[in-house]
């Protein structure tokens, strides 16, 4: 080792060099990811949002075009239904996960839903299809593309939940216990609302997901021109990211625009349920929890 | 039932429930919640169980073939007669093969991990360290957002603009100037293929893994980094030879987990890959097939066999993708619990 | 401030010294107007109550503080007659030469051998050879040597609490270089690990030049050669250390040793 300025300075100035060139190429990769998110972000808006006039929220598709009344309500109806299913078992197994699992099994069954996550869609879709729609006998209906959202989305608002239930301080329900409440009136006006913005999060986060779920769906709910009947089983449903796929592929130039229509007004459900989520987390944040 | 009495001094007894009120409420809440928690830790296995034996009729008809043998036929349904292997019948002539599949999906999440690993490192230390503070909660706006695309969404921009894209500009660019080293050169194709699924796949992976890597750099303290530059390091080195090696753990399960989202990846992958079928791709251009793609695009046809041996090979198809996926789950969450421990974070 | 000459006969050259350094962290004076020189092979410890500064201080003698945002340095150091804020001197060469060792032990994720030669490394030293007779002396400098010479490539982490800062110690050596600053290396080890490294910087001083800030002016006494009093901000008092526990000029030098504020 050298002993003075002059002698390790030529270099150290290379290495500050080289180091300040990796830290700008980093900065020229950021650029450039975010830049195409830009691009996707303009090409599907600046399609779509011309193609959606009004009237396309008001009419059903029809064969090559028309509107897309039946895919919103479709896809309204699916995520609605699939919620449901979520918030019961979703929130059931984090409080008994929270409450009352022994040490071992809150590992396993955390694993197991961690585990549930990375199932990829299809598969679940591919289930439901032979097991309700083939073996079962119920065609493509809403239960089945209900189910496949809900399976899908499980994981999300388990997780959500487990987090934000974990963390209720524990002097908070001793003190309910302690002024004589039962177990189940602690977790309805203890642990709940204490609990409730988290799993808010979880459950638009989960929205959203299932929001932008196709694969899932293709073998479960079929697809459907008209609005939904809400018989659960033998009437096949139509969603928004159906009208993407399928529209694009036909060669004619009204399909597209309403395959244009469709994504555009995706991303705007997304992107809105992704707002209120964080703006969920901000108030969270400055109530000071 | 609680009520309230004023006692002689005047202060208020609550007479609480009684012990067996609070038992009823106890065990109904622990049995419906657990309930609730059965079928959360249960579905997998029921998936996985139904779908097996769903399965299970092809693959005895279908045996080793299945993994070793690229041609997917699901035989002649106009003739008479059928085929039987091992007890069960499908089609003449029908054989299910999933090499070129499973190979596609492989190789596919092989050169998305290629491109985007580097890709997200940089752009998670440049999230960490480069962006201003202000700008900080917008970026990790933009990186959610960009989560959050639909697949299906990826999928159109892909056919409509970088399909085009390739074929036009960037296919005969590279096969008239790189055409020299193996697999970049021949013929340019349509656009859809392998250049285009691993592009898309990329943009879908990068921003989880660059949630991971920003999330596991800001928990992990600052105590490494200062240690790095006290000895003299440049803050680059520090870095990439002190601080991401120390969280390296959490970033090989996220990697893990970004490739298990790659190979399970089914519509943006199915708009661009140009579904082949029996046929390797000799390029990065060819057109390629993964499992998950293949088995929505071949269902119409599928369901066309009166045999029902071709469905029931989809099924095999997605067990078989099932259980790599479950595995690649697994071994990263795994890995991210010993970790932990061995990087000096958490308890034991 | 005042200084006390040193009463010793034997002057030596003037190793490491600030002139008008001011320390700025936002709006917030740091430290005012610090005057201090360490005399080379010499053990400069630095006293002072909570926040008066004196970590503060020590950062700033290898310019740690160009990685805190909001950070501000006014005046000078120099070390061996030479300003390492002047413009045009690279940090990390500063840092070559006058090395840190942390209040909490913070070693790499890393084996032991891994973690000495991560600074030769770095600055470009690749050859095993060299680099297992660079960790051995650092090993041996840091009093660790006979402790881990069979373990060599097992993980930092295993190690106790003393015998990492021990290993930080000699990662610090293994660069080789010609001060050493230490920031309350002890406060968070046991009494029997303290006692250990006290020792250490004994021996340390023969060869690298110390400035060390701590807590205990009982520490200060056993091993520094000199000792500075900081209060506020303030560089109130340098003397030998012989004189500045016994007959201290400043009256808040006084208040702080017999212990009125602490």
């Amino acid at each position: 080792m050298t002993n003075t300025f002059a002698e390790t300075a030529g270099k150290t100035a290379l290495k500050t060099r080289i180091s300040q060139a990796w830290w700008s190429l980093s900065v020229a990769c950021l650029v450039a990811v975010i830049g195409l998110l830009f691009a996707i972000f303009a090409f599907v808006l600046a399609r779509g949002l011309p193609a959606l006039k009004p009237s396309l929220l008001f009419t059903p598709t029809q064969g090559i075009a028309g509107g897309l009344s039946n895919a919103i309500v479709g896809t309204l109806v699916l995520v609605v239904i699939g919620l449901l299913i979520v918030i019961v078992v979703g929130i059931g197994t984090a409080i008994w996960t929270v409450e009352f699992a022994p040490p071992g099994m809150k590992r396993v069954i955390r694993f197991m839903v961690d585990v549930l996550a990375g199932v990829p869609s299809i598969v679940v879709g591919y289930f439901l299809y032979v097991a309700l729609v083939e073996e079962a006998g119920w065609g493509f209906s809403l239960i089945a593309g209900a189910l496949a959202l809900a399976i899908f989305m499980l994981p999300y608002v388990v997780r959500a939940a487990d987090v934000s239930l974990t963390n209720v301080p524990r002097a908070l329900k001793e003190g309910a216990v302690a002024l004589g409440a039962r177990p189940a009136m602690v977790v309805s006006s203890i642990d709940l609302p204490y609990a409730l913005p988290g799993i808010l999060t979880g459950i638009l986060v989960a929205t959203g997901i299932g929001l932008g779920e196709t694969a899932p769906l293709i073998y479960t709910a079929g697809w459907s021109n008209y609005m939904p009947t809400l018989a659960p089983t033998h009437s096949p449903v139509g969603y928004l990211t159906y009208v993407v796929w399928t529209y694009i592929s036909q060669p004619f130039e009204q399909s597209h625009q309403l395959a244009y229509a469709a994504a555009a007004l995706l991303m705007i459900f997304i992107f809105l349920t992704n707002l209120v989520a964080r703006s969920f987390v901000e108030y969270r944040l400055n109530r000071g929890r | 039932m609680a009520t309230l009495e004023m006692s002689a001094g005047g202060v208020a007894k609550a007479t609480s429930p009684s012990a067996l009120q609070r038992k009823i409420s106890q065990t109904l809440l622990r049995a419906l919640t657990g309930v609730a928690a059965l079928f959360s830790f249960a579905i997998i296995f029921i998936m996985l169980f139904f779908l097996l034996v769903y399965a299970y009729p092809a693959i005895r008809f279908n045996g080793w073939g299945f993994f070793t043998s690229p041609i997917w036929n699901i035989g002649n349904q106009y003739g008479s007669g059928v085929a039987t292997r091992n007890g069960f019948s499908g089609a003449p002539g029908a054989e299910f093969g999933a090499l070129v599949f499973i190979f596609g999906s492989v190789l596919s999440a092989l050169l998305t991990m290629l491109v985007s690993v580097p890709l997200a490192l940089m752009v998670g230390l440049a999230l960490v360290y480069r962006i201003p503070r202000q700008l900080r909660p917008i970026a990790n706006a933009l990186v959610e957002l960009m989560a959050g695309i639909p697949s299906v969404v990826y999928g159109l921009w892909g056919l409509v603009v970088l399909v085009p894209w390739i074929s036009n500009a960037l296919a005969p660019w590279v096969t008239s100037h790189l055409g020299f080293i193996p697999f970049l050169g021949g013929p340019t194709g349509s656009g859809t293929g392998l250049i285009a699924s691993v592009f898309i796949l990329s943009l879908m992976v990068i921003p989880i893994m660059v949630a991971t890597t920003r999330d596991v750099i800001l928990a992990q303290s600052n105590a490494i980094f200062e240690a790095s530059m006290a000895l003299g390091s440049t803050s680059w080195q520090a870095m990439t030879r002190a601080v991401l090696p120390s969280v390296r753990s959490g970033i090989v399960a996220s990697i893990m987990l970004a490739f298990g989202r790659a190979i399970g990846e089914t519509m943006a992958v199915l708009m661009v890959c140009g579904s082949a079928i029996n046929a390797f791709p000799s390029n990065i251009f060819s057109p390629v097939n993964t499992i998950a793609a293949v088995i929505v695009s071949q269902l119409e046809s599928a369901l066309t066999d009166a045999t029902g041996m071709a469905q029931r090979s989809l099924a095999e198809l997605a067990c078989t993708l099932f259980i790599i996926t479950l595995l690649i789950n697994v071994i990263a969450r795994a890995m991210m619990r010993g970790a932990d421990r061995r990087e000096g974070r958490g308890h034991a | 401030m005042i200084v006390t000459p040193q009463e010793s006969a034997i002057s030596t050259a003037t190793k490491i010294e600030t002139k008008n350094l001011e320390i700025f962290y936002g709006k917030f004076h740091a430290i005012k107007n610090a005057n201090l020189a360490v005399g080379e092979n010499s053990v400069m410890a630095l006293i002072g109550p909570s926040g008066c500064g004196k970590s503060t201080f020590l950062r700033a003698l290898n310019r740690m503080h160009d990685l805190t945002p909001g950070a501000r340095v006014e005046g000078q150091v120099l070390l061996d007659g030479t300003n390492i804020y002047a413009s045009g001197i690279d940090p990390v060469t500063v840092r070559h030469r006058i090395g840190m060792v942390f209040q909490r032990p913070n070693p790499f994720p890393k084996t032991i051998f891994e973690n000495v030669v991560y600074g030769p490394k770095i600055h470009g030293l690749h050859n095993r050879k060299k680099l297992l007779e660079i960790c051995e002396r650092s090993l041996r400098g840091a009093a660790l040597w006979d402790e881990v010479k069979d373990r060599l490539d097992r993980s930092a982490l295993d190690l106790s609490g003393g015998q990492q800062q021990r290993l930080c110690i000699a990662r610090c050596l293994a660069v080789d270089p010609e001060v050493i600053l230490m920031d309350e290396p002890a406060s968070a080890l046991d009494p029997i690990a303290t006692s250990k490294i006290e020792d250490l910087i004994d021996e340390l001083k023969k060869l690298y030049t110390v400035v060390i800030v701590t807590h205990s002016m009982q520490q200060a006494a056993r091993i520094s050669d000199f000792t500075a009093f900081f209060l506020m901000g303030e560089l109130i008092e340098t003397a030998p250390t012989k004189s500045i526990f016994t007959t201290p000029r400043d009256k808040r030098t006084e208040d702080y040793i017999t212990g009125r504020y602490g």
